[in-house]
Parts: C-alpha cells; structure tokens; sequence
C-alpha cells in the first residue's frame, strides 16, 4: 500500500512545480528537500527567461520574489589592443527575471504547499525503495520509508535517486560543465548605477574553457559565473583550478572596474550536464529537470526547462496512477508528448545543439572570435542558420539549408514573444 | 579583486557523505586534481577525503573517478553547504 501518490524528490525548480501540479491534480503529494530552506542547495539557475514565462503554465512564476527585471546585454569583447562592448536594447521589454535561489525556491515550494503538497525539508533522501525492476519509493536520511505510484525525481545534476534507480551515470568530458561561481556585494545604489537592468557577457581567452562568463545583476549583489568543460583540458599547468579562470576574469581591467569597492560574500561549484541521458523514465519513476539533462549551459538555459518537465512529470504521472498503469511505457508516451509539443524548449534545445556543435570543432581563441560574430551577427538564432546554410553550400547538399528554412519558421512565434510578457506581468503584478 | 573562497557551512554534522572505496582506488589523483576544494589527500596509494569538511558537495571528484571509488552521498538534512543566489 503506498503512503502517497506521487513523491517529489528536491525542492529546486522542477520539484515545486511537480509537486503544485500534481496536488492540483489531485494527487496526494509528498515534496522532500535535503536543505532546510529550498534554494539554498542550488549554485545555478539565476535569471528567469521571459520567452518561456508567456506559457499559460508558468504564468503563476511571474508572482514569485524578482531581484531585478532584466532588460538590457552587454557583451565585452577583450583583445589585447582593446575592448569592445556591444550593448543590445532590445524593443519588447523585459527578458529576464532575475531571482535569488533560497527566496525563489522557498515561494514556490510554499505555493506546492499551498496546492495541497506535503512539504518536508532538512530531509535528505538516501536511497531508493525498488523491487521487480520497479521504484516504489524513498528512504530518508532519517530511516523513513515513504512508498508511492510514482516517484519524481527532481534531485539535480548528482541525484541518488536517479544514481540508484540506474539512471544516472558518472558523467565527464564534453556533456559535463563544471561552473566556479562568486558574488559580490557592491549595494543597491552601485548595482544600479553600474549594472542597472542589463546582464553582461565576457568573451576572452584565459578566463573560460569553451563557455561564456557572466555577470548578472541582483539587488544588492552582482553574481559572476565562469568554468568549462570537465574534460582534461580543462585542468592544466597554466590552469591548476576552476578558481584561475574566475581570477583571471576579476582581473580583467573592465570587471576590476566593475567591481571597485566590491566584497566577495560567496563562491560556489556547480556541475551542468548538457546532454540527455539514454532513460529518463522507468516503470515508477520520471527524472526531470538537471536530474533529467534538461539544461542548456552554453545558452544558460536550465529553469525553464526544469519547470516545464517537472509540470509534464506530474501530469504524466497523474494520468498513468488515474489508469492504473505506471510502467514506464505508459508514463513515457505521456510525458515525451508534452515534451515534444513544448516550442521554448524544442527551439532551445535545436539552438544549443546546432552552437555547441560548431563550439566543440574550435580552439578557445576561435571561439572568441565565433561568439564575436554571434553577438555581432544577431546572435545564436542567426549563427545557427548561418551555419546551416554555408555547410550545405560546401557540401552542395540541399538538406542543411531546407532545415535552416524550416528553423527559421519554427523559431518565429519566439522571436515575437516579448511585448506579450510585459503585459501579462504587469496585469499579475497590479493584482 | 583577489578570489576568496567564501562559503558558508549549515550547523550540524553532515555524517560521512563522501567516501573512498580503497580497493577500488588506483591514486590516479584525478578526484583531486578537479576538486577545487582540496578535500582529497593522498595517503600511501589511495586518495582519501580527508579534508570533506571543505566539500561544497558539487560532485566533480565522483564524476571524473574512472574507477568509481568515491562513493558520494548525501550529508544529511538541513546541513552542509548553503547558497544564497544561485
């Protein structure tokens, strides 16, 4: 006899929304979280991209604590003789919600609760309840049993529950990223003056390995990302840690700048997997967000992704417990369905695959120089059409350049996206 | 601005989440050479996380094991590393 219907393990993004969904659904709901306020186990996952908001779905995200809404780029390109900063303004409004992780995920594991959810934090789940092949549950840290129809596995990037059910593999090389992150206190006043609404970008040698440094605003504090690919090369003499790629970043003379009078008040490490791993759902149980692969680290997209699947995870769910059936079959077609249906994330993924492809064939230094021609040339929508299109012309082949004509259809309803959520925000915000 | 490792700790005992497997372990050294915290010490031949009181729990060092001698848990509930912002 299960204790629940449907358990939710971790409370980052893809764990509230299962956890809201599901409730609402009708499901008796059990949502655990290791930390003791949800959030504050998450090293990434910083700006809400407003392209994925405007789905009727995610709407309720929009009520949620926002830092700062984002309205403005800025891409530093740093060469020797000089520095170029290209600042993009773009018409339709805002494009990011930038968020804090322990006051985000604390909201809206609330509103799980709210829905009718079991919250439970400081609860770490430690291994899996599994028999003929199938989960039928968790056990906790502190020797609790908890059984359920469906257990949904939201536990990021290292989850034990994805680890144990034999999912979730050791992972290396160029589907792995390993991210240093650090913030700095500079105070509200200065963020605005020096950052006001705008996220910044840095591309250089010596301070990244193939990914894209950042820095991204918040009220009083200004966050800084920058890491690569855990592969060998990342390691080296010249790069003996992590920590020499984000120093060299501080030192560049534009973010010494930045960041004058600035405090560093914290530093963490992060893993991104970028790639789909082979099974994502078995006979009980569904792995969603980073658990799952879904997060783009070379586009810097991760929360949507995780929202979204957490949201078809409890749906799938519900339908297959309301049928009586929870093989993986039947919670897969479900669940691939809605994924498949979903435009943010089929143009995301179609975008960070076709970049990263052109990525991986590169030097460090070539890449620079390609992101220069991204940001310059209208960014990763047109590099991959571009791509495309000069591919089929070397190999007189017709077939990149019919798919390059069929993305830019696709990829239509997203680039006219914004001025619909600025005033779907607004209205939210006024009630 | 010089890089500070600031990270803050949640009170309470994680119990022992981060281990090595020493028949498994080869000292190939690659969990340390990743781990940014230096939470990995090399005694005699095998590498051991003498210093997990540093770990930020971001699994690098159980990801590069070719080996999969280090076994990673969980610390238990409501302790171990804490982040504010993501």
């Amino acid at each position: 006899m299960a204790d629940y219907d449907v358990i939710v393990v971790g409370a980052g993004c893809a764990g509230p929304a299962a956890a809201k969904k599901a409730a609402e659904l009708g499901m008796k709901t059990l949502l655990l979280e290791k930390a003791a306020v949800p959030g504050q186990k998450n090293v990434s996952g910083t700006c809400l991209n407003t392209a994925a908001l405007v789905d009727p779905d995610l709407h309720y995200l929009m009520d949620g604590p926002v830092e700062r809404e984002i309205r403005e780029m800025r891409t530093y390109h740093i060469a020797s003789d000089r520095t170029t900063a290209i600042h993009e303004i773009p018409a339709q409004g805002i494009l990011l919600l930038s968020v804090r992780r322990d006051e985000f995920d604390a909201w809206h594991a609330e509103q799980a609760r709210m829905a009718g959810a079991t919250v439970q934090l400081a609860t770490a789940v430690v291994d899996i309840l599994e028999s003929g092949g199938r989960l039928r549950g968790v056990i906790t840290d502190k020797g609790e049993e908890h059984r359920a129809g469906v257990v949904i596995d939201a536990g990021g990037v290292n989850s034990i529950v994805g680890r144990r059910a034999g999912l979730i593999d050791r992972r290396s090389g160029t589907n792995m990223i390993l991210y240093v992150t650090v913030n700095v206190h500079l105070g509200e006043e200065i963020v605005d003056h020096r950052f006001g609404d705008c996220i910044e970008y840095y591309l250089s040698e010596g301070i990244q390995h193939k990914t894209w440094p950042w820095i991204f605003p918040k009220r009083e504090v200004v966050t800084l990302g920058t890491g690569g690919y855990l592969d060998d090369r990342l390691i080296s003499r010249d790069f003996p840690s992590v920590n020499t790629y984000m120093q060299n970043f501080l030192d560049l003379p534009v973010v010494q700048k930045k960041l004058e009078g600035g405090r560093i008040v914290a530093w963490g490490l992060h893993l991104e997997f970028d790639e789909a791993p082979d099974q994502r759902v078995k006979d009980g149980l569904i792995l969603t967000g980073e658990a799952g692969g879904f997060v783009m680290p070379f586009l810097g997209e991760g929360m949507p992704e995780a929202f979204f699947t957490g949201i078809y995870a409890a749906q799938a769910a519900a339908e297959a417990i309301g049928s009586g059936d929870t093989t993986r079959e039947r919670l897969e077609e479900k669940y691939n369905e809605l994924i498949e249906s979903n435009l943010f994330m089929q143009a995301f993924r179609y975008l960070a695959a076709a970049n990263k492809e052109s990525i991986l064939s590169m030097e460090d230094g070539e890449i620079v120089s390609m992101m220069q021609n991204v940001v310059m040339g209208g960014g990763f929508i047109t590099n991959v059409l571009h791509n495309r299109w000069i591919s089929g012309a070397r190999e007189e082949n017709l077939q990149p350049v019919l798919e390059a004509l069929e993305f830019m259809d696709f990829i239509q309803p997203y680039r006219e996206i914004g001025g619909d959520f600025e005033q779907i925000y607004r209205e939210r915000k006024k009630r | 601005m010089k890089l500070e490792m600031k990270v803050d700790y949640n009170p309470g005992e994680t119990g022992e989440f981060l281990r090595v497997d020493e028949d498994k372990c080869t000292g190939c050294g690659r969990c340390a050479a990743f781990c940014a915290r230096d939470v990995w010490i090399k005694q005699g031949s095998v590498y051991r996380p003498l210093n997990s009181k540093r770990c930020v729990e971001c699994g690098a060092c159980w990801n590069v094991c070719d080996y999969d001698a280090v076994i990673l848990g969980e610390p238990r509930g409501g302790t171990g590393v804490r982040f504010a912002y993501g």
